[in-house]
């Protein structure tokens, strides 16, 4: 069985801290905003919660952020600038995802510690860590304390404009991770990017004639 | 397919090649490991491997016999011999025997990322003159300089592509329905045409 090291201890670190913080953030988080339906905790324990928590997923975010400026592995971030190359590798993928995976088809995306992610995932992520995590972040910290931040806050248009923002992204992420999930089951076993996140070690696919 | 160069490290001492598969799998290569020489040549037989790394001494089989026989298979793939009994006569018959490379252990990561580039290299270029591999790894001081400047360059090509990508992901992200309806409908019309004038 070949085996690629895809995910180093650091990523991992902060896969699992992030993953535990969303999740964390989006139930004080529904908490915050629906006070009269949910009861889990006080409103006020929720708001201290929340306002921790995300300051340890903002530092986490760092600590992804500084292992991939420091290694050639952020390589797996950068855009394809050839477009007519992206589109027809994204095409393949999707008619992977939409049919060939139904049929046993081989994925067309075979990854390497320098292009871990297929285009599709490529292009998610690039939007996602590098733009709406950190507009998140951005937006939570206003937020967090609107006295202190009142000038940006109404450069940016007043405080239902940056609740609303915060509020949206809140929806997308909380989408985003029943997606994540399940899409983390379509390796060549249901567990296997799953173990892949613990140990570092995907198990390639060994293909006839390879 | 996969493009990941292929590396096979033959070792009873499996502590060897775990150190192989955590340098080299770090740097984008597939490595397999075996721990016999049986399983060696089993591992051989099911997949084309861009190098090979054994050791000599090794119950069974020793290294000298799976290079042979590796070599009788697959003439073109590098074999290194990877030991800790290098004397001279064990070099000679390494030499006679054509492996691509012959080092002693311990090695280091970069001896060992080295030895795998240079063994690579040598079966891109079709070389067949055996080499000790070790002078691979010396380093030059022209090399050491520029490689000064492009490590600076690296860095700021990374850090610029960075930012750019998820602007360049939403353009993309965007544009990929009406790519997609662009190409059906591209398609769709040459099909319609082709139709049409087949009468």
């Amino acid at each position: 069985m070949t085996r690629l090291y895809l995910n180093p201890l650091p990523v991992r670190i902060w896969h699992w801290i992030n993953a535990t913080g969303f999740v964390a953030l989006i139930v004080t988080g529904v908490q915050i905003r629906y006070v009269g339906l949910i009861g889990l905790m006080s409103f006020e324990t929720a708001v201290d919660l929340h306002n921790w928590i995300g300051f340890v997923v903002i530092g986490n975010y760092f600590i992804w952020l500084l292992f991939y400026l420091s290694t050639d592995k952020v390589k797996a971030y950068h855009p394809d600038l050839n477009p007519r190359k992206y589109f027809r590798e994204t095409f393949r993928q999707i008619l992977y995802y939409g049919a060939g995976i139904f049929k046993g088809a081989p994925n067309p995306h075979h990854p390497n510690p320098y292009n871990k992610f297929n285009p599709l995932q490529r292009m998610m992520y690039q939007i996602v860590m590098l733009l709406i995590v950190p507009l998140q972040f951005v937006t939570g910290l206003l937020l967090w304390d609107v006295k202190r931040f009142a000038g940006a806050v109404e450069l940016l248009g007043g405080v239902r404009v940056v609740d609303t923002v915060h509020v949206l992204i809140f929806i997308f992420f909380a989408f985003f991770i029943f997606v994540h999930v399940y899409l983390g089951t379509l390796g060549h076993t249901a567990t296997a990017h799953f173990k892949a996140m613990f140990t570092g070690y995907e198990d390639m696919e060994e293909e006839p004639g390879s | 397919m996969n493009t990941s160069p292929k590396v096979l490290v033959v070792d009873d001492d499996e502590v060897v090649g775990r150190s192989f598969d955590r340098v080299l799998t770090q740097k984008g290569y597939a490595v397999s490991t075996a721990l016999s020489g049986p399983e060696a040549l089993n591992e051989i037989s099911g997949k084309d491997f861009d190098v090979v790394f054994t050791d000599i001494k090794m119950p069974g089989m020793d290294g000298f016999e799976v290079t042979k026989r590796i070599k009788e298979k697959c003439p073109w793939t590098p074999v290194v011999i990877v030991t800790g009994y290098g004397t001279a006569a064990n070099e000679a018959t390494a030499e006679v025997l054509g492996v691509s490379g012959f080092v002693r252990k311990p090695l280091t990561p970069e001896m060992i990322e080295g030895i795998t580039l240079k063994a690579l290299h040598e079966k891109e270029a079709g070389e067949a003159a055996p080499q000790a591999a070790e002078a691979a790894v010396e380093p030059r001081p022209e090399v050491a300089e520029t490689s000064v400047w492009k490590t600076i360059a690296g860095i700021t090509k990374n850090t610029a592509l960075l930012l750019a990508a998820p602007f360049v992901g939403l353009v993309y992200a965007v544009s990929l329905p009406f790519v997609g309806l662009g190409m059906l409908a591209w398609f769709g019309g040459r099909a319609v045409v082709r139709r049409y004038r087949s009468g």
